[in-house]
C-alpha cells in the first residue's frame, strides 16, 4: 500500500469504511472516556505552527504489514504470523491475550478487545458476513481486508473456471475498504508480485535507496519509523507544501 | 564471645516445633482475616473474568499494568531463597542458618503467586493454559519458542521445581523429628514425608551432597529466571526505555535486593510471633543488613546505568519516555514525584538506616527499612513499565496514560495477604526455621582465645 | 618442607598442599590450609626478597626489555602525530588492558578482607603491589587522552544540530572529559598507593631495623611512627576499610568513564547500558587472574612454597569461576538484546564487533575467556592442584587482551566518516584494523612494564603481608570435633 500524504485531506472516510467493513464495534462515548476506542486505520492529526498561522497535518496510520514485524516473534501461540502472500495476519482463535504484540508494535495499530462487542439490535444485520466478529480478550488489527482479497480470488476463479495462479487476479479486484472509500485516492493498493502496478515504482525506489542513500530517492516515498528496520509494506509519500508556513515550527 | 548460647537439642526441638505442636491464640483469626482478603480478591478475579478486562484501567495504549508489575515484583521476591540458601551455603556464611528455610519457602509461595498474575492478566485464563502448562501436542501446533513469554514459564517452572526439591531435601531430617513427636494421622503423613530417615551417617552424607549439588545447580536457574523475566521487556524494541541491554543483571540484583529485604521482614515477624528470639538473633539480622547494603549499592549502580544510557542516546522517542519519568507534567500522573519517592525509599532511606550497627540491630528500624525497600521496588517496576508504554515512539497522537482501577488494586493487594496466609499455614505444618541446620551450626560453633580476647570461631567442614 | 600428610591419599596433591600443616588426622582438603607458624616469617621473607630466583631475574630483564620495545614503539607512533586519532587505537587498547587488569587488583585485597576470607592472607600484598602500576597508568593515560577525538561535532560543522556524537558528558562544562578523567586517574593512583602504604606499614615498621641501604631509609620514612599500638591498629584497619570502599566506588566510576569515552561513544550508534558493568566484571576477572598468576609464579619458582599454600588457589579459583560465568552472562545479555531487537543500528554494531569485521577475534576471545578456562575452573582436580586457576588465568588474560583490541581499537578505527548517516547507523560497516609493527611493540611494552613494575615492587616491599599472615595464625586452631580433627577459624566482629 502507498499512502500519499499530499492527497490526504483527513476526511476520515477510510476510518468509517473500515469500521463498517470489518465489524469493528461502535466507538461510543464510554469507549473514548476509557481510552479504549479503536480504529484499524486512524487519521493522526498534528498541528504545525502557532495560531493563527497554523496548518493541520494528517497521516493515516494502519497496520504496516512489516516484512520484519516485531509483533510476530513475541507471540507465544503464533496468533500473528506472516502468510505466503506477505500479509501479517492475525488468527483470532489462537490469540490468548498476552498483549505482547501490542507492546512490541511501534506503530500502535494493534488493538485489544477489552469488552465484548455489542451492536444495537437493528444494526446486527449490517455486519459483514465475511468478517469474524471478534470476541473480547483478543488482539485484532488491520488485515488489508483479506476477505476482499479472498473474494476477488474466488470471483476470478469462478469467471475463468480454473485455479488461480499468481498473476491472474487483476488490480482493483481486491482493494481494501479504505482504499475504495478514499475520495482523493490518497491510498493506493496493489500486489507487489505484479510487474506493473501503480505502487511498484515507489517500493522499488525506497528499496533501492535504503537508509544511508535516502536522499538519493527519486520519489517522495519513505517508510514510517524506517530506523526500526521493520520493513513495512506501507510506503508514505511526503507532503510537499505549496504554501509553506512562514514560521517553520516542528511538525 | 559468641552471641546466643548453645542450646540443648531437646530445647531446640521444643522451641522450633512450637509453631506446629501448639496453636497460638492469634493464629486462626489472622489466617481467617487473610483468607477473607484473598476471597474478596478471588471474587474480583471472577468478576473480571466474567465481564472482561474492561474493569481494569488498562487501555488501548497501556496494556501491561498492575498485574505485570506485580508479577515481576513477586518473581523478584522469589530470588531471596536461593540467594540466602544456595549462595550463602556455598560461601559457608554461618549466619545464613535460621533464614534459609523461611527464604526458600517464601521463594516457592511468591513464585506461585507470581504465576497467577500473567494468567489472569490475559483476561481469559483458560486459554493461556494451552502454552504455559503441558501443551496440547496432539494438535501439532507448537508454542513459539522465539518469544520470551515461552521462555518465561519454562524458567519459572524450572525454578519452582528445583526450589521445591531444595526445600524438600532440607526438610527430610526435620520431618523425621516431627514423625517422632506426633501421633495419629499427622504421624502417618510425617512418616511418609520423612522417607525412612534415621539420621545415620550415610543418609546425612547423601542429604548434604544433595544440598550442595542443588545449591550449585540452582544458581544458573536463579540467574536465568529474572534475566528472562527482564527480557520480556528488554526484547521489546518498540518501547524504547525497555530495550536496554543492562536489564538482565539489573533485574537480578534488584530482585535480590527486594527478596532479601522481604526475608528479613518475615524473619522479624516470625521471631515476634513465635518467640524465636534465641534462634533469629540480632546478629543474623545485622549480617543480613550488611549484605543488603552491598546489594542495594550494586542495584543502585545498575539503576544509574539504565538511566544514564537511556538519556545518552539522545533519541527523541526515548527522551519522551524519560521526560515523562523525570520532568514535571502539566496533567496526568506525576511520575516524576513518584520517581523521587521511589529512589528515596528504595536506596537512600534504607541504606542510611542500615549503616549504623546499632540501627541494624534495632528490629523496628530494620522492619521500616525492609518495608520501604519493597514498596520502592514495587514502584520501580511500575515506573519502568508504564511510562514507556504511555509515551511510545514518535506517534505522539496516540500517547496515553494509565490509571489503575479498584479491581486491580484489590487483586494486587490480596497477593500480599495470599503469600502471608500460605506462609502461616506452612508454619503450622512444617518448621520454618530448620532444626538440623541450627543444631549443626551449634555444633560447629566454638571460640578462639587471642590474647585476652575471645573471638567467635567455627569448625570448617570439608 | 613440612611433613606431607594427606588423609585423602597423596594422589590428588602435588605434595605441597599442606605445607606447614603437621596435622596427622584431619579431614583436610586444600581448603583446610593452616598458616605456617609466624615466628620467623619477617626475616624469612626478607631473606627470600634478597635471593632472587632465576625466573625472577629473567622476569626483571624481560620486563625491562619489553618496556624499552614499548617505548620505541610509542616514540615511533608519536611521529604520526595526534591529528589522525585512528592510528592510536591499539595504543589505547594497550593502555586500557593495563588499566583494566591492574587497577582492580588492589581491590581484591580489600574485598576479601571485607568478607573476612581466611585464604586471602598470602594474596593480599601481591594484589596491593599492583597499586604501583597505577603510576604507570597515569603516564599511559596522557597520550590516550590526547588521542581521544573531541567529544563534540565530529564533522566539524558549525550548526549545533550536528553535534551528534553521543557522549556521557552531556556538555558538562570545564574541560570534560580530559581533565575530569585525568583527575580521576590520579585519584585512583593516590587512593591505591594509600591502600598499599597503610597495608604495608606494619611490615615495613617491623623490618626497618633489619634492612640496610636504600630500603632501610625508605621504610623508616614510610613507617616512621608506627609502633603497633592498639590505636594505630584501629586507625589502620578503619583506614583500609574506608580507602577500600572509596577505591571501589572511584574505580567503578573510572571504568564507566573510560569504557564509555574511549569505546562506546566512539562507535556510532552504540548505546549499550551493560557495557560499564560488563567492563567492571571483566576487570575484576582479569585482576584476580593476574594476582593468581603472580602468586603461582612466586609459589612455584620464587621460593614461597611454604607461605603461599594451595588454599588461596582453591578458594580464589571459585571466585574466578564465578566471575568467568558473570563475564559470559553479561556478554550474552548484551548479545541477545541486540540480536533479538533486529534494529538496523544494533545489527550493524553486532556485525562490526562480533560477526563480521571482528569475527575471528571475537571467537578467539570467547574461547580464551570462557570455553577454555571454564572446564579448568570447574574441575576440582585442577583446582586442588593449585595450577588450575593460574592456567585459566593465563587464558583469561590473553582473552582480555583480545577483548580490548576488539572494543577499543575497533572504536578508534570506526570513529570517523564523511557521511552523516554513518553517525547514526554505523553503515557501511567499517573493516577490522590490524596492528602495525609499532602497535605490536606498544602492546608488548604494556605487558613488559607491568612485569617490570611488579618485580621492582617485589624487591622494594615485602611481597607477603606478614601482619595478615600472623593475624591469620592467631585466628586459627586445629581442634577435635567428635572423631575428626578440623580447622577452627575465628571471625572477629
Amino acid at each position: 500500500m502507498v499512502v500519499d500524504l499530499d492527497k490526504c485531506t483527513g476526511c476520515q472516510a477510510c476510518v468509517v469504511a473500515c469500521q463498517a467493513e470489518n465489524n469493528i464495534p461502535i466507538n461510543t462515548k464510554d469507549y473514548f472516556l476509557q481510552r479504549r476506542a479503536y480504529e484499524w486505520i486512524r487519521i493522526e492529526r498534528y498541528w504545525e505552527g502557532e495560531y493563527p498561522n497554523v496548518k493541520a497535518r494528517f497521516m493515516p496510520v494502519l497496520c504496516q504489514h512489516c516484512e520484519n514485524a516485531p509483533c510476530e516473534p513475541v507471540c507465544p501461540v503464533y496468533a500473528t504470523y506472516h502468510n505466503e502472500e506477505g500479509l501479517n495476519v492475525q488468527v483470532y482463535n489462537r490469540c490468548v491475550g498476552t498483549r505482547y504484540c501490542i507492546n512490541n508494535c511501534p506503530y500502535q495499530v494493534r488493538m485489544f478487545n477489552y469488552w465484548h462487542p455489542n451492536w444495537p439490535h437493528r444494526m446486527e444485520n449490517q455486519l459483514n458476513p465475511d468478517v469474524t466478529v471478534r470476541s473480547r480478550g483478543i488482539t485484532e488489527k488491520c488485515t488489508f481486508c483479506v476477505q476482499r482479497i479472498r473474494r476477488g480470488e474466488i470471483q476470478v476463479e469462478a469467471r475463468a473456471g480454473q485455479r488461480l495462479d499468481d498473476n491472474r487476479i487483476a488490480a482493483g479486484n481486491y482493494d481494501p475498504a479504505c482504499v475504495q472509500a478514499c475520495p482523493t485516492s490518497a491510498l493506493m493498493f496493489g500486489d507487489l508480485n505484479e510487474p506493473n502496478t501503480a505502487i511498484k515504482p515507489y517500493f522499488d525506489d525506497v528499496n533501492n535507496y535504503p537508509g544511508h542513500h535516502e536522499h538519493e530517492r527519486e520519489t517522495r516515498g519513505y517508510r514510517l519509523l524506517e530506523e526500526m528496520n521493520t520493513r513495512p509494506s506501507v510506503i508514505y509519500l511526503k507532503k510537499v507544501d505549496q504554501y509553506p508556513l512562514a514560521d517553520k515550527g516542528a511538525h | 564471645m559468641q552471641e546466643g548460647k548453645v542450646l540443648p537439642a531437646a530445647q531446640i526441638n521444643r522451641d522450633l516445633l512450637r509453631s506446629i505442636l501448639e496453636t497460638p491464640r492469634w493464629f486462626w483469626p489472622v489466617v481467617t482475616l487473610l483468607g477473607l482478603i484473598v476471597l474478596v480478591a478471588a471474587i474480583t478475579i471472577g468478576v473480571m473474568i466474567n465481564t472482561g478486562l474492561g474493569i481494569t484501567g488498562l487501555n488501548y495504549k497501556v496494556v501491561w499494568g498492575f498485574f505485570i508489575t506485580n508479577f515481576v515484583f513477586w518473581i523478584g521476591i522469589s530470588h531471596a531463597g536461593v540467594m540466602l540458601s544456595a549462595i550463602l551455603r556455598l560461601a559457608k556464611a554461618e549466619w545464613r542458618r535460621p533464614a534459609t528455610r523461611a527464604a526458600e519457602v517464601l521463594t516457592i509461595f511468591s513464585l506461585m503467586t507470581a504465576m497467577i498474575m500473567p494468567i489472569i492478566h490475559t483476561g481469559r485464563p483458560w486459554r493461556i493454559l494451552y502454552w504455559a502448562f503441558p501443551y496440547d501436542f496432539a494438535r501439532g501446533v507448537w508454542p513459539n519458542i522465539r518469544t520470551p513469554l515461552v521462555w518465561d514459564p519454562s524458567a519459572i517452572l524450572t525454578y519452582l521445581t528445583s526450589s521445591t526439591m531444595f526445600v524438600a531435601i532440607a526438610l527430610v531430617p526435620d520431618f523425621a523429628v516431627l514423625r517422632d513427636r506426633t501421633t495419629g494421622w499427622p504421624h502417618r503423613i510425617y512418616t511418609l514425608l520423612a522417607m525412612g530417615w534415621e539420621g545415620n551417617p550415610r543418609q546425612w552424607k547423601l542429604q548434604i551432597i544433595a544440598g550442595v549439588l542443588l545449591s550449585a545447580l540452582i544458581l544458573p536457574v536463579f540467574v536465568s529466571v529474572h534475566s528472562i523475566v527482564s527480557w520480556d521487556f528488554g526484547m521489546a524494541v518498540a518501547i524504547k526505555s525497555w530495550h536496554s541491554t543492562v536489564f538482565a543483571p539489573y533485574f537480578v540484583v534488584g530482585a535480590v535486593h527486594s527478596g532479601v529485604s522481604a526475608v528479613v521482614f518475615a524473619m522479624i515477624l516470625l521471631r515476634w510471633a513465635y518467640g524465636w528470639q534465641e534462634y533469629i538473633r540480632h546478629e543474623h539480622i545485622d549480617a543480613l543488613g550488611r549484605l543488603l547494603i552491598v546489594v542495594a549499592t550494586g542495584w543502585f549502580y545498575f539503576l544509574v546505568m539504565e538511566i544514564v544510557f537511556g538519556i545518552y542516546g539522545l533519541e527523541g522517542d526515548e527522551l519522551a519516555v524519560r521526560a515523562l519519568q523525570f520532568l514535571p507534567t502539566e496533567s496526568g500522573v506525576p511520575y516524576n514525584i513518584w520517581m523521587i519517592v521511589f529512589v528515596g525509599i528504595t536506596y537512600f532511606l534504607p541504606v542510611i538506616l542500615w549503616l549504623p550497627r546499632a540501627w541494624r540491630r534495632n528490629l523496628w528500624i530494620m522492619s521500616t527499612a525492609c518495608i520501604s525497600v519493597n514498596v520502592g521496588m514495587w514502584l520501580e517496576r511500575y515506573l519502568l513499565f508504564v511510562p514507556g508504554q504511555a509515551n511510545k515512539q514518535f506517534l505522539t497522537f496516540t500517547w496515553n496514560d494509565y490509571l489503575p482501577q479498584p479491581a486491580e488494586a484489590i487483586i494486587v493487594g490480596a497477593t500480599f495477604a495470599f503469600v502471608s496466609m500460605l506462609m502461616l499455614l506452612f508454619s503450622r505444618v512444617f518448621p520454618l526455621v530448620p532444626l538440623y541446620d541450627i543444631k549443626e551450626g551449634d555444633i560447629l560453633k566454638t571460640e578462639i582465645k587471642v590474647g585476652r580476647r575471645t573471638v567467635p570461631a567455627t569448625f570448617r567442614e570439608d | 618442607m613440612a611433613s606431607e600428610t594427606q588423609p585423602h591419599g597423596g594422589a590428588a596433591h602435588d605434595g605441597s598442599a599442606h605445607d606447614g600443616g603437621a596435622h596427622e588426622h584431619g579431614h583436610f582438603g586444600p581448603e583446610m590450609w593452616v598458616i605456617p607458624e609466624s615466628a620467623g616469617l619477617t626475616s624469612d621473607i626478607a631473606e627470600k626478597q634478597r635471593s632472587s630466583s632465576t625466573l625472577f631475574t629473567v622476569v626483571l630483564y624481560a620486563g625491562a626489555l619489553l618496556t624499552v620495545l614499548g617505548v620505541i614503539g610509542f616514540v615511533l607512533r608519536l611521529l604520526d602525530g595526534f591529528s589522525d586519532h585512528r592510528v592510536w587505537g591499539f595504543y589505547v587498547a594497550a593502555f586500557a588492558f593495563v588499566f583494566t587488569l591492574t587497577s582492580s587488583a588492589p581491590l581484591a585485597a580489600c574485598a576479601f578482607r571485607f568478607t573476612k576470607s581466611h585464604w586471602r592472607r598470602p594474596l593480599s600484598r601481591i594484589s596491593e603491589l599492583f597499586a604501583l602500576v597505577s603510576v604507570v597508568n597515569i603516564l599511559l593515560f596522557i597520550p590516550a587522552l590526547i588521542a581521544l577525538p573531541d567529544i563534540l561535532n565530529p564533522l566539524g560543522a558549525s550548526n549545533e544540530a550536528l553535534d551528534i556524537r553521543r557522549t556521557i558528558w552531556f556538555r558538562v562544562p570545564g574541560g570534560s572529559p580530559e581533565w575530569w578523567q585525568f583527575a580521576g586517574m590520579v585519584g585512583l593512583a593516590v587512593n591505591s598507593l594509600g591502600i598499599l602504604w597503610l597495608a604495608a606499614m606494619p611490615d615495613m615498621a617491623q623490618s626497618r631495623s633489619q634492612m640496610t641501604g636504600f630500603r632501610a631509609s625508605l621504610y623508616r620514612t614510610l613507617s616512621g611512627r608506627w609502633y603497633g599500638t592498639k590505636r594505630q591498629w584501629q586507625i589502620q584497619k578503619a583506614g583500609l576499610a574506608i580507602l577500600g570502599a572509596f577505591y571501589f566506588m572511584l574505580l567503578v566510576f573510572m571504568q564507566f568513564l573510560v569504557v564509555s569515552d574511549f569505546a562506546m561513544s566512539l562507535i556510532p550508534g552504540w548505546k549499550d547500558s551493560i557495557l560499564p558493568p560488563f567492563y567492571t566484571v571483566i576487570s575484576f576477572q582479569g585482576g584476580l587472574a593476574i594476582i593468581l598468576l603472580m602468586a603461582y609464579a612466586m609459589r612455584r619458582w620464587g621460593g614461597y612454597r611454604e607461605i603461599i599454600g594451595v588454599a588461596p588457589f582453591w578458594a580464589a579459583s571459585k571466585v574466578l569461576l564465578g566471575l568467568t560465568l558473570l563475564h559470559t552472562y553479561h556478554l550474552f545479555a548484551f548479545f541477545i538484546t541486540y540480536w533479538y531487537g533486529r534494529l538496523e543500528v544494533e545489527q550493524n554494531i553486532l556485525n562490526y564487533l562480533m560477526f563480521d569485521s571482528y569475527l575471528g577475534i571475537f571467537w578467539a576471545q570467547l574461547f580464551f575467556t570462557f570455553f577454555i578456562p571454564f572446564p579448568i575452573l570447574v574441575s576440582n582436580h585442577a583446582r586442588r592442584l593449585g595450577w588450575g586457576a593460574p592456567l585459566a588465568g593465563i587464558f583469561i588474560i590473553i582473552g582480555l587482551m583480545l577483548f580490548h583490541i576488539r572494543i577499543f581499537a575497533a572504536a578508534f578505527a570506526s570513529s570517523d566518516s564523511e557521511s552523516l548517516y554513518y553517525f547514526f547507523m554505523l553503515k557501511p560497516i567499517p573493516a577490522a584494523t590490524f596492528p602495525d609493527l609499532w602497535d605490536i611493540f606498544i602492546i608488548l611494552g604494556a605487558v613488559g612494564i607491568v612485569m617490570l613494575v611488579f618485580r621492582l615492587g617485589m624487591m622494594l616491599l615485602p611481597p607477603i603481608s606478614v601482619w595478615e599472615m600472623k593475624e591469620g595464625a592467631m585466628y586459627q586452631r586445629v581442634d577435635t570435633l567428635i572423631r575428626g580433627r578440623y580447622l577452627v577459624l575465628g571471625k572477629p566482629e
